[in-house]
């Protein structure tokens, strides 16, 4: 049985960032949906295009507003956000209601495993494992994919 | 009998009991310390006795305090709280050394240490209170000024140490907004060498642009690390090197090739994390690449499974990064294409550090030795 590959929605305002973002999503098998560089786009198109997941710059062309972002996918768009920020330390303790976060700056072969992973937690709904090296679980969602123990970690 | 009386009344009854012949009153009188000596079984306890020192010190005639509460030593700037605790005491009977602020004839003020205890009958009831007055002025001065001074100070201080929290969180933010920008421009670049990788199909172009993925990346895994500890001035290797190796390790897809760390943990001046980042990475990568050629994996390897050994120690003065693979050897590897090994080269002479190539049969094994304060001893 093959599975119907994840949409995922790039919110990012510099545009070869997104643009490499794009090849390594579809190269680990998701599909990338849209593009957005401000909120307001962001806002729109995750509502619209309804994505599974949402990789989410903090500061985007409009400011720092990823954060507003992450918070609207989640409560508004049934979406899940991951961030993917320089400013780790600058996150909300909640994660603004998304599942973790990426620190910039990432490699590719980070991002790919980070993917791969949170392909499988969004499909089974539970964890196959501790997070792979880079990508940090927001605690609400360690706690809903089995992996209750994750203290943040720092360093 | 009016009141004047009675206290003159008292006072020769005083006077006589202690006539010119008693050395204690004699001395009382002629000391140099204001002393008066009240009534205290008359209403409102008069004085009934001063000495010429309290006359000095005050400016009225005798006949003017005679009959009087000592109250109209105080005026409109003596402190409340100190009359206060001054009837408290008389009307508990007890003594009491304060502070207090007088007037003298002339309208002018000073500062009076006063003393005042109960003088006993033989019955132990209270017959007399005893004053001594002591002109404290001049320490009062000082102590005032002092004050002056400690709260100017502490004024001072609390301004100063506003600039300087102000400076700091200035200062905080910067280093926060150029941690940004250092970053994303780092992803930046390595976004553009992607990219462009994936454009070109020169395989000598895509090794090259690989090799220099692979530093740039190993730069910004410095600086994804460099702030995170508490401390930002020093920088955790084997942390570092745990990122590089899983990161390498996975981008690299070789299965077939097991890596053992053996990491001590060791802390260097952040000033030195790039440079030494990337003579690991140069090591690390060179193993990789051309220790274990996939087309060789069986012969050369003569069966043993391909094995790379990242140890990190400290010994004495010096640390010691080694970094050794079971493969083909330096003989029979293809050449890295001299760069890599010119960029460690250049960079441990930039660290005052020393690098060893040995054969390790079989395989090869590289040395780094970094001294552990800046200079080899």
């Amino acid at each position: 049985m093959t599975e119907r590959p994840l949409d995922v929605l790039i919110v990012e305002d510099e545009v070869l960032l997104a643009t490499e973002l794009e090849f390594l999503v579809e190269e680990v098998g998701c599909h990338a949906v849209g593009l957005a560089m401000s909120s307001d786009e962001a806002k729109a198109l995750a509502c619209d295009l309804r994505p599974d997941l949402a990789l989410v710059d903090v500061h985007l062309r409009d400011g720092p507003t990823g954060v507003e972002v992450a918070r609207t996918i989640h409560d508004d768009c049934g979406g899940v956000a991951l961030f993917m920020t320089a400013n780790v330390k600058r996150l909300p303790d909640d994660f603004a209601g998304a599942c973790g976060v990426i620190g910039k700056p990432y490699s590719e072969h980070g991002v790919k495993t980070a993917l791969t992973y949170l392909t499988v937690c969004l499909r089974e709904g539970q964890a196959p494992g501790p997070p792979p090296v880079g990508l940090e679980l927001a605690p609400a969602y360690a706690q809903r994919w089995g992996l209750p123990g994750l203290a943040r970690a720092t360093g | 009998m009016t009141d004047i009386l009675r206290s003159e009344r008292a006072a020769e009854e005083l006077a006589a009991e202690h006539g010119a012949g008693d050395p204690f009153a004699a001395a009382i009188r002629a000391t140099r310390m204001a002393m008066i000596v009240t009534d205290a079984r008359q209403p409102d306890h008069p004085i009934i006795f001063a000495n010429n020192a309290f006359l000095a010190l005050t400016g009225y005639h005798r006949d003017e305090v005679i009959g009087r509460n000592c109250r109209f030593l105080q005026g409109p700037d003596t402190d409340p709280a100190a009359i206060e605790k001054l009837s408290a005491a008389v009307a508990n009977g007890e003594d009491i050394a304060i502070d207090i602020l007088n007037y003298r004839k002339d309208g002018s003020t000073f500062w009076n240490a006063l003393y005042l205890s109960p003088v006993r009958g033989k019955d132990s009831e209270i017959v007399y209170f005893f004053g001594s007055q002591l002109n404290v002025s001049d320490k009062k001065r000082v102590e005032f000024e002092l004050d002056d001074t400690r709260d100017r100070l502490e004024a001072a201080v609390a301004a100063r140490t506003a600039d300087l929290t102000q400076a700091l969180q200035q200062k905080t933010a910067l280093l926060h907004e150029v941690d940004h920008r250092v970053k994303n421009n780092l992803q930046l670049i390595s976004s553009l060498l992607l990219l462009q990788n994936r454009r070109v199909t020169d395989p000598g172009v895509k090794n090259s642009l690989r090799g220099m993925l692979e530093r740039v990346s190993a730069i910004a895994t410095v600086h994804r690390r460099l702030f995170q500890s508490e401390d930002v001035e020093r920088f955790d290797v084997s942390a570092f090197v745990r990122d590089l190796v899983s990161d390498m390790m996975g981008a690299a897809r070789r299965d077939d090739i097991k890596v053992s760390l053996d990491l001590e943990r060791i802390d260097i001046a952040a000033s030195k994390a790039a440079p030494l980042a990337l003579v690991i990475s140069e090591l690390f990568s060179n193993a990789l690449r051309h220790a274990f050629p996939p087309e060789s994996m069986g012969a050369a390897m003569d069966g043993r499974a391909g094995e790379i050994l990242v140890r990190i120690t400290r010994q004495d003065a010096e640390f010691r990064i080694e970094i050794a693979d079971n493969g083909v050897g330096v003989g029979n590897s293809a050449s890295s294409g001299g760069f890599g090994l010119t960029i460690v080269q250049l960079l441990c002479q930039q660290l005052k550090a020393r690098s060893e190539t040995t054969p390790a049969d079989p395989g090869t094994r590289v040395v780094v030795h970094l001294p552990v304060n800046g200079v080899h001893h």
